[in-house]
């Protein structure tokens, strides 16, 4: 019997199960903190019905709470409802891959299921299992969005298994926006009305108007703009974002990173000066030691009402709607700002856009997969398809420091962040609009998802350092990092990565 | 002029008391905080200045919301404990053989062979974090708490040996001479005379050997998975994008707590006289 | 009779080489190799890597970095240790309860230590900037600038391994004879020329001791900057240990990160027996 056969007939076997024994028979699961169960053959229902004692499942994931923390209460109940043993190992994200990688190249089959950054597909693809497809018509993953599903393919293959979906957007003070007197003050310094950033350009201003000025009447000045610029603390991706707009042109195609077929690194073309040079500029609106704050940083500041702007994942934006945030439902949301003028590179010109381009990244965020060389696929994909399940999802979403983000249609109604989590209308709002806007829009950018992206990236990154210190210009940087990038894809394989590349294009170019 | 002098001397005593105390007290403070009493501003006043909260105590504790230190706790107890001991009495031997004895293994001598020990601790973890953890895997202990011992006696055995042949070169030879004058092995010298005197060397070395086995934290987060977790590893592994200010103070209070008393022991040990002589 | 001393040095010499012989070997194989994240495995690529590894100005520049750091907070260490043993030797209140408080930072751990120190120095958070502002010195950009980051990072370090230091000196004073000082009062020295004359050199054989121990702990220092700074701004921060984890765990370049790690060992065995034996020379006048 082949894993699929009985993957496909335990699946089976539960519904039957489930069918037979009536909804009659419907439990109460709320004690787990779900509203209540959505029948499916994931819900706490049929994995109840399943029996797994004396079996173990491994699980490696992030540090508590992002992911970390709802791995280890899916964990639990799993463990309390089928009777496996569950354990879990929480890595902090710096050393998470290596963890994981070692173990796969020295053959040590040492997890079953793994979390990982969705970017590292390129280099774990190598030893996933293949999603079966029994789970992927399960109603939990049939309604996730085009978007996140083509995120978890590589090669025509479901490898990842969707549990998280994640974007940059803008996040802002809408308070300070639509105060009067904020927006008297920006039109007498600089001739135009406040309205919410449409272009890096913008951004950058609003954020020097507002900087080093107390516009929250706390006594403790305020400041323009938060961003994640510490070097290897996911530097890279706040930079990604800030040159989307101007170096991904949406009649190029084939390739924002590199051009596809030539494999000739695009980092050092004046899009991407442009927006490292903006990026740069932006560290004078930057709070006291702005320019190396690490993520956990911006979301303090953001999140704790100390900054104007910021842009980058969710996480700011949920702390600012905790509870007891000082600033709850003071702030809203947007897609990120774009550019008018789009670097062209099969003419060499600068294209002007009358209508700012925008580039919405779909950044990675948390994946889950099974490591192909498990003994235990059956029950690892039923804990992931619990973890997934509708209601589990809907319970984490509305638990901030669980880092778990939209990714099914449902979770993009404003509705239910207003009930479920007391949003006013203007916050959940502009909040799922966003998040609509970024996953139909056109001119997606994704990340670099080839092997060796933690190279490229932290290449990447160690430039951009170098210029924010002011120690390069950013041509001179953006040159050394193309150089290197040159070099990284000589050691690696030209075909490897081109091949690699393609898949990402793919979703880009669609 | 005196008084001046006396002034100096307690005012320095004080800045590096309050240098020292500095971060303690900090983090005694941000232990109690959340969230809302991080941003805004450093305070230290709970009640008067942000509102206190247990969670960051709690987290350390079980509980779906944090960790549990307790096992991590024992197992770094036992590993550094027994890693010190063993690395302590093969240390020690060798130190005594090559502070009272000649060796030559070609245009090596004893200086050389002192230095390869001690030359151990040169290489940064991070460069044999790949290849201890073939060996580990190899000999099927990975993850366990044998193979942790293993690499912490090769990691601790060079300080043990370093601060005993000091220790063995500052004991007159008198004692081991009038030993062997009276028909004693060096063995039996060493167990019945020279030990028993050797107890402030091994006082120091085992102060290294602990402290650094218990502040281990390279090795173990590399050759350990599920099964074994030491305490180093588990707090690290708290931090998370938002960085948990009070769970990481709480829990950096705890872990400092056994080797503190450690320090106690340490100086009355000191104060006593008992370590004169421990190192030349 | 003899024969016995081999009873000694051996158990440990065995087991110490019977452990490190494996990765010691295998670090040398695979530095020949191009072991990274799509070639897993040891292929044979001959002297690449070094080749690669002469003319990585990044290596040389934290070589360089590292050392200055490490002489540098080395020289504090023991300076600040010695002061702080001579202190609290002798002629002062409460000094059991100053001996071990002054211990106890060095029995923390680094790297949990490390992230305190970073929302410390947090500029807009810590506690640290406040004060400053208070005492009229001003805000400093602790983390975002250069030379102050390498000032941080400095601090953490005296912070934690001063004790080290202390501890050694302060046994080694507790263990003086008498005589010399009793001979110093009566020929009628103040405490400096004691110091100079007395106290400093009967305690030159253990500062080396300490003073090299320390290097060698010291020159490992990854931990600190991995949380503290992240090698930054830029990479002023970047000492070697960090820069061969980037290679090694992150860019998961094996290959090359072993080859890092041999150049360093050798670079490092050489300096630290050039600096002993000028040290020895310096301070210790006749070896017992």
């Amino acid at each position: 019997m082949t894993t699929k056969t009985t993957l496909r007939g335990a699946l089976l076997a539960t519904s039957a199960l489930m069918i037979s024994a009536g909804l009659a028979a419907a439990q109460d699961y709320s004690k787990y903190g779900i509203k209540e169960d959505v029948p499916g053959a994931c819900s706490f229902a049929s994995i109840d019905a399943k029996d797994y004692s004396g079996r173990t499942l491994n699980i490696i994931t992030h540090a508590i709470p992002v992911i970390g923390e709802p791995t280890a209460l899916h964990a639990q109940q799993f463990q309390e409802l089928t009777g496996a043993t569950v354990n879990v190992v929480h890595v902090p994200f710096g050393d998470l891959f290596q963890r994981i990688m070692i173990p796969f190249q020295t053959g040590q089959q040492a997890y079953d299921v793994l979390f990982f950054a969705s970017l590292w597909l390129g280099d774990f693809n190598p030893y996933l299992a293949e999603v079966p497809q029994a789970y992927q018509e399960v109603s939990g993953m049939q309604s996730v969005t085009p978007t996140y599903k083509g995120v978890a393919t590589w090669n025509g293959k479901m490898l990842n298994y969707t549990m998280d979906g994640d974007r940059h957007y803008l996040k802002y003070r809408s308070d300070v926006f639509s105060n009067p007197e904020m927006q008297a003050l920006f039109k007498e310094k600089t001739g135009r009305d406040l309205t919410v950033p449409a272009t890096w350009e913008e951004y950058n201003e609003v954020a020097a108007v507002f900087n080093n000025m107390d516009w929250d009447g706390d006594g403790a000045p305020n400041f323009g703009t938060a961003e994640v610029t510490k070097r290897d603390d996911l530097m890279f991706s706040a930079f990604i974002s800030r040159v989307a707009a101007y170096a991904k042109h949406p009649d190029v195609k084939g390739g924002f990173f590199f051009d596809l077929a030539t494999m000739e690194p695009l980092v050092n073309t004046p899009g991407w000066v442009k927006g490292l040079e903006m990026f740069v500029a932006a560290q004078a609106s930057m709070p006291p030691g702005g320019t190396s704050f690490g993520l956990g940083d911006e979301i303090f500041s953001f999140g704790g009402g100390q900054a104007l702007m910021s842009y980058s994942w969710d996480d700011a934006f949920i702390q600012a709607m905790q509870e007891d945030s000082p600033i709850r439902n003071k702030v809203a949301a947007a897609p990120l700002p774009g550019a008018t003028e789009v670097w062209n590179r099969t003419t060499g010109q600068w294209d002007k856009f009358d209508t700012p381009n925008t580039a919405p990244y779909v950044t990675w965020g948390w994946s889950s997969a099974v490591a192909s060389a498990s003994e235990n696929q059956d029950m690892a994909f039923d804990y992931l398809c619990f973890f997934g399940n509708e209601a589990n999802t809907l319970a984490d979403l509305q638990i901030g420091r669980f880092g778990v983000n939209p990714y099914r249609e449902a979770h993009f109604d404003p509705a239910f962040y207003e009930t479920e989590l007391g949003w006013d209308v203007n916050t959940a709002t502009t909040y799922t609009d966003t998040l609509k806007a970024i996953d139909g829009g056109q001119n997606q950018v994704f990340d670099l998802r080839v092997p060796g992206v933690g190279e490229f990236m932290s290449s990447l990154a160690a430039g951009v350092a170098r210029a924010q210190s002011g120690e390069a210009t950013a041509q001179e940087a953006l040159d050394g990092v193309a150089a290197e990038w040159k070099a990284i894809v000589d050691r690696i394989g030209v075909d490897r990565v081109r091949e690699a590349y393609a898949n990402v294009v793919a979703l880009e170019d669609k | 002029m005196r008084t001046l002098y006396l002034a100096l001397k307690y005012l320095a005593v004080l800045l590096w008391s309050a240098f020292v105390i500095f971060p303690f007290l900090w983090m005694i403070s941000t232990s109690f905080k959340t969230a809302n009493a991080v941003t805004g501003g450093a305070k230290w006043l709970p009640w008067l200045q942000f509102e206190p909260s247990l969670s960051g105590w709690q987290s350390l504790f079980g509980g779906v919301g944090g960790i549990n230190i307790l096992k991590p706790y024992a197992n770094s107890a036992i590993v550094t404990l027994s890693g010190s001991a063993i690395a302590l009495v093969l240390g020690t031997l060798a130190a005594y053989g090559l502070s009272r004895f000649t060796f030559k293994a070609g245009p090596l001598k004893n200086g050389d062979i002192t230095f390869f020990f001690i030359s151990q601790r040169i290489m940064p973890p991070i460069v044999l974090a790949i290849p201890f953890f073939l060996m580990l895997r190899f000999l099927g202990l990975l993850d366990t708490l044998p193979g942790l011992i293993l690499i912490y006696v090769a990691m601790l055995m060079p300080i043990a040996v370093w601060v005993m042949v000091d220790f063995f070169n500052s004991v007159p030879r008198g004692l081991d001479e009038m030993a062997w004058m009276d028909g004693c092995t060096p063995v039996t010298t060493f167990l019945r005379v020279i030990l028993p005197n050797a107890l402030p060397g091994l006082v120091v070395a085992a102060m290294f050997c602990l402290i650094f086995g218990w502040n281990d934290f390279f090795f173990a987060f590399t050759m350990t998975f599920t099964e074994v977790q030491l305490l180093p590893v588990s707090i690290v592994a708290l931090n998370s994008s938002v960085t948990p200010w009070w769970s990481l103070s709480a829990a950096a209070i705890v872990s400092v707590a056994p080797l503190a008393v450690l320090a106690f022991v340490v100086e009355r040990f000191l104060s006593r006289g008992g370590l004169a002589g421990a190192v030349r | 009779m003899y024969r016995q001393k081999y009873i000694f040095l051996l158990p440990g010499l065995l087991v110490l080489v019977a452990i490190i012989l494996f990765p010691l070997l295998f670090t040398i194989r695979v530095s020949f190799s191009s072991w990274d994240v799509y070639n897993p495995g040891l292929n044979w690529i001959g002297g690449e890597n070094y080749a690669r590894l002469w003319e990585d100005a990044r290596y040389w520049e934290a070589l360089t970095r590292l050392s200055v750091l490490t002489v540098g907070t080395v020289l504090l260490q023991y300076t600040l240790g010695f002061a702080l043993a001579l202190l609290v030797w002798r002629d002062i209140i409460a000094r059991r309860f100053f001996r071990v408080l002054f211990l106890v930072p060095m029995m923390t751990t680094p790297v949990v230590m490390s992230v305190i120190w970073r929302t410390i120095f947090h500029e807009s958070l810590g506690p640290l900037n406040p004060i400053l502002d208070a005492i009229g010195i001003g805000a400093q950009p602790w983390l975002s600038q250069a030379g102050h980051a390498f000032a941080a990072v400095m601090i953490v370090e005296v912070w934690q391994w001063t004790p080290f230091m202390f501890l050694l000196l302060l046994a080694g004073l507790l263990s003086l004879p008498n005589e010399p000082f009793l001979a110093a009062r009566i020929d009628g020295a103040g405490p400096i020329r004691t110091f100079l004359s007395v106290t400093f050199p009967m305690m030159g054989a253990i500062s080396v001791g300490a003073i090299l121990i320390r290097l060698i702990e010291a020159s490992k220092l990854m931990e600190t900057v991995y949380v503290l700074t992240s090698g930054g701004p830029g990479t002023s921060t970047e000492t070697t240990s960090y820069y061969i984890y980037i290679r090694g765990m992150r860019d998961f370049q094996i290959g090359y990160s072993a080859s890092l790690s041999l150049t360093y060992l050798i670079v490092m065995s050489v300096a630290l027996t050039l600096i002993a034996k000028a040290l020895i020379r310096l301070m210790v006048k006749d070896r017992t």
